[in-house]
C-alpha cells in the first residue's frame, strides 16, 4: 500500500466527517450518554446511507483504507457506534453475525452490544470464539459510558483475521480521537494568555505540545503500517499487538499532556476533551489495558518473531538465532 | 495532512542494495569493528581501506549527481545506505560527513576551482573534512557566533576565534568553517562560510576527552589566520543561506533507529527466560522498545520522503525526537538486560563491547545536531503557528 492514501477512501472519510459534524459531533456522544437510544435512532440509518455497510474490510486497499479512514473520522468525534466492531464483521472469514468483539476471559460488558446486532467474542489471548449476548442493558458509568453487561454463549469457529483487523481499525478510531485533542489543544495554547502571553509561548507548554504531536504521529505511522500489512496478508498477531501498545501509550500521552495544557477547563464535562478522555478508556482497556498487551506482545514475539530491518526471530528452544548479514526483509 | 507518496515495502533495487552492503559489511569489516573512533590509528585504517572497497563499487557516491561523479540513487537507495552504516558502527568513519554534506554544499554554492579541488578528493576518499560551527556562545543559537573574520585587504581576511565540540578535527584536513565577516556581532546577517585547510599556522587542535570517546570531540582555535576570497563558499557575509542548506542536508541525521533496531535484535538472545519477575519486566521492556523502534524508523522514512519540501516539516523533528530517545532506552535497556558485565569494555566484554560504547555514545543523542529541547521548540511552534492562520 501506497503511503499515498487512495483518493477514494480520503473522499468517502471526507463524507464520514461530514455527516458526523451534521449529529453535532462530540455534542452527540455528549447526549447520548443521557439518552443512549439516540445512538440507533440516529446512526443507524445514517451510517447504512453512507455505505458503511456494503464496505468490505479484505476486499482491497482502496476499501481497506475507505474503512480505516471512516473509522479515523467517527473517532474524531468518538461516534457512540460500535463502528469497529461491525466493520470487522464485514470481511469473508466471519459468517451470520454483524458484530466481532475482542475479548480477555469472561468479559462482563462490551461496548454498545445492545445496538450491534448478533455478535461474537474473540478471546485475544486465546482465540477461541463464542456468541455473545447482551445479559441486561446498557447503563450509564462516567468510564464506561455505553457498557452492556454480556455473556458468552456457544462455542463459534474462530474467523481468521478478525482479530488483527479489530486492532488494526480500533487504531484508527483512537488516531481520530486523538487528532482532535491535539488539534484543540494547539489552538488553546495561542487563544489562552496567562501572564499577559498565549500559554504556548511558554517552554513547559511548548514542551507537552511537542510530545503530543510525536505521540499522535508514531500512531498515523504505525496504523498505517500495520494497515497496509493487514492488506497485504502478512500481518501477525505480533504486529497488530505492536500498534495495540502504541495506541495505547498514544492515547495516554496525548490525553495527560492535553488536560494539563487545558488546566481546569478541560475536566469539564461540557468541554470536549472531558468526554473524549472518559469515552476512549473502554477501548484502551478492553479486552487488555497496557501491562497484559506488552506481556501478550512479548510473548508472541517469542513464538512468532518480529520484523525490523534486523528481525528477531522465533524463539525455538535453545537454537534460537538472529540472522544479522541475511538478505533484506521485503516487509519494511 | 500532507500526503507524501511512499510504499511501505521495500522496492527491489533498495532490497538488492541492502544485501550488497550487508555482504561487503560481512567480507570487508573485521569482526568486532565498533567504529572508526578508537585510541590509535587502527579504525581510521579500518575506515579509508572500507571507503575503498565502497568506491570501487560505485558505493561511496551514491547520492551524489551523475555529472559529479555519483549514482543518482533514490533517496530510499540512500536510506538504506545510511541504515546499513549506522548500524555498522559507521565504517566510513569521518568522511560520511564529507560525503552527505560537504560535497553537496559545494555542488551547490561552490566556484568551478573550488568544485575541482574538493569534489574529487571526497568522492575518492581522501580529504576529512570537520565542521566549524560551534562556539563557546553560539550552540543551539547557532547565528550567535563570534569568529571573527577581519578583511585586511581585497580579497583576504584574518580569522581569529574559537569553535568547540568539533568531531574528527585533530585529524581533518579541511574546515567548513562559519565566520563573522559583517557589522555587528550577532544575527544572521554578515557571516560567511570559509574552506580553510587545518595544516596552515594558526589552526590549532585542543582534544577534549569525554565520554564519548576519542576524536568525538575538540576545540579549535583560529589564531590570526589567513583566508582568501579563493576560500569563501557562497557569497560574503550571506554564509546563513550556505547554512540553512546544511542543516537541510542534516535534518534527516543519521540513521539512529537501525543501531538500535539492529542492537535490539541480538539482546533477543540475552533476554532472562524466566517468565516472571525480572525476567518478565525486562522482556516486556524489550518488546516495547521493539515497537518504539517501528515507530521511530516509519517516522524517519516520512521525514525522508519530504526532504523534497523547501520548509523544515514538522515531522523531522519529531523524528529525530522519537529516534534519540530510542537510542538512549535501547541503550539502556541494553545495560540492565547485560547486568554489571555490559559494563566491561575488555576481551570478556558481551557482544565485543558494544554495550558500554552504546550506552556512552546513547547519552549524547539528545544534543548533537540540536538539542531535544530546541527539537520540541521548532515542533509546538510549527503546531501553534498552523493554529494561527
Amino acid at each position: 500500500m501506497s503511503r499515498l492514501w487512495p483518493a477514494e477512501s480520503l473522499a468517502f472519510e471526507e463524507s464520514v466527517q461530514r455527516a458526523m459534524e451534521s449529529t453535532g459531533a462530540i455534542e452527540f456522544a455528549r447526549a447520548c450518554e443521557r439518552d443512549p437510544t439516540q445512538r440507533s435512532l440516529r446512526l443507524a440509518g445514517l451510517f447504512s446511507d453512507l455505505g458503511l455497510d456494503e464496505l468490505a474490510v479484505d476486499e482491497g486497499e482502496v476499501e481497506a483504507a475507505a474503512a480505516a479512514l471512516a473509522a479515523r473520522a467517527a473517532g474524531r468525534v468518538i461516534a457512540p457506534w460500535p463502528l469497529v466492531q461491525r466493520l470487522t464483521a464485514s470481511i469473508a472469514a466471519v459468517k451470520g453475525v454483524t458484530a466481532v468483539y475482542l475479548t480477555s476471559g469472561s468479559p462482563r460488558r462490551v461496548d454498545h452490544l445492545d445496538v450491534a446486532g448478533p455478535s461474537i467474542a474473540i478471546d485475544v489471548l486465546s482465540g477461541a470464539s463464542h456468541s455473545l449476548v447482551p445479559a441486561g442493558e446498557v447503563a450509564y458509568m462516567p468510564l464506561d459510558p455505553f457498557g452492556v453487561p454480556c455473556q458468552l454463549g456457544a462455542p463459534v469457529d474462530t474467523p481468521a483475521g478478525a482479530a488483527s483487523t479489530h486492532i488494526v481499525l480500533s487504531a484508527f478510531w483512537a488516531l481520530g480521537a486523538i487528532e482532535t485533542a491535539v488539534s484543540a489543544s494547539s489552538v488553546y495554547a495561542v487563544e489562552r494568555f496567562q501572564f499577559g502571553r498565549p500559554i504556548g509561548s511558554f517552554g513547559a507548554v511548548q514542551w507537552r505540545l511537542a510530545d503530543l504531536s510525536v505521540a499522535r504521529s508514531a500512531l498515523l505511522e504505525l496504523a498505517g503500517f500495520t494497515l497496509a500489512k493487514l492488506c497485504d496478508g502478512t500481518v501477525t498477531l505480533a504486529d497488530a499487538l505492536a500498534l495495540r501498545l502504541q495506541m495505547l501509550e498514544s492515547c495516554e500521552l496525548v490525553l495527560e499532556n492535553a488536560h494539563q495544557v487545558f488546566g481546569a477547563i478541560g475536566l469539564c464535562d461540557e468541554h470536549d476533551l472531558s468526554v473524549i478522555d472518559r469515552h476512549l478508556q473502554s477501548l484502551l482497556r478492553r479486552p487488555l489495558g497496557k501491562t497484559q498487551t506488552v506481556h501478550a506482545l512479548s510473548e508472541r514475539v517469542t513464538a512468532e518473531g518480529f520484523d525490523l530491518l534486523y528481525p528477531v526471530r522465533p524463539h525455538r528452544g535453545a537454537e534460537r538465532s538472529i540472522v544479522l548479514h541475511a538478505a533484506a526483509s521485503s516487509g519494511t | 495532512m500532507t500526503q507524501q507518496p511512499m510504499t511501505f515495502v521495500e522496492g527491489p533495487e533498495v532490497r538488492e542494495l541492502r544485501v550488497r552492503l550487508r555482504e561487503i559489511i560481512a567480507n570487508d569489516l573485521p569482526e568486532g569493528f565498533r567504529g572508526a573512533f578508537v585510541d590509535g590509528l587502527e579504525g581510521q585504517r579500518t575506515a579509508n581501506g572500507f571507503c575503498r572497497r565502497l568506491g570501487e563499487e560505485n558505493l561511496l557516491t551514491l547520492s551524489w549527481p551523475r555529472e559529479f561523479g555519483g549514482a543518482e540513487a533514490s533517496i530510499w537507495e540512500q536510506t538504506a545506505l545510511r541504515e546499513e552504516m549506522w548500524a555498522h558502527h559507521e565504517p566510513r568513519g569521518a568522511q560520511y560527513m564529507g560525503l552527505n554534506w560537504v560535497g553537496p554544499t559545494i555542488m551547490k554554492f561552490g566556484t568551478p576551482e573550488q568544485r575541482e579541488q574538493h569534489l574529487p578528493a571526497i568522492a575518492n576518499g581522501e580529504s576529512i573534512w570537520c565542521q566549524g560551527f560551534s562556539e563557546p556562545g553560539a550552540g543551539s543559537d547557532l547565528a550567535s557566533l563570534r569568529l571573527q573574520a577581519k578583511s585586511v585587504g581585497e580579497g583576504e581576511w584574518r580569522l581569529s576565534g574559537q569553535k568547540i565540540w568539533t568531531s574528527y578535527a585533530s585529524f581533518a584536513d579541511w574546515c567548513f568553517l562559519t565566520g563573522r565577516t559583517g557589522a555587528g556581532e550577532r544575527g544572521r546577517e554578515g557571516i560567511t562560510v570559509f574552506l580553510i585547510p587545518m595544516d596552515q599556522p594558526g589552526v590549532k587542535v585542543r582534544p577534549i576527552e569525554s565520554m564519548l570517546g576519542p576524536h568525538h570531540l575538540n576545540e579549535v582555535f583560529f589564531d590570526d589566520v589567513v583566508a582568501t576570497s579563493a576560500e569563501v563558499l557562497g557569497s560574503v557575509n550571506h554564509g546563513w543561506e550556505v547554512i540553512r542548506f546544511v542543516l537541510s542536508h542534516e535534518r534527516v541525521g543519521i540513521a539512529r533507529y537501525a543501531r538500535s533496531e539492529r542492537l535490539l535484535a541480538l539482546l533477543a538472545d540475552h533476554l532472562p527466560s524466566d517468565s516472571t519477575g525480572d525476567g518478565a519486566a525486562l522482556r516486556a521492556r524489550h518488546a516495547r522498545m521493539l515497537v518504539r523502534a517501528r515507530a521511530a524508523r516509519l517516522m524517519n522514512y516520512r521525514a525522508v520522503a519530504a526532504t523534497t519540501s523547501s520548509e523544515i516539516p514538522d515531522g523531522v523533528s519529531a523524528a529525530r525526537l522519537l529516534t534519540t530517545t530510542l537510542d538512549q532506552e535501547v541503550a539502556t535497556l541494553a545495560l540492565d538486560i547485560l547486568g554489571e558485565e555490559g559494563l566491561y569494555s575488555d576481551e570478556f566484554a558481551p557482544l565485543d563491547g558494544w554495550i558500554e560504547d552504546a550506552w556512552r555514545y546513547a547519552r549524547s543523542a539528545t544534543i548533537a545536531s540540536g538539542t531535544s529541547e530546541i527539537q520540541r521548540m521548532l515542533i509546538a511552534r510549527a503546531m501553534t503557528s498552523a493554529s494561527k492562520r
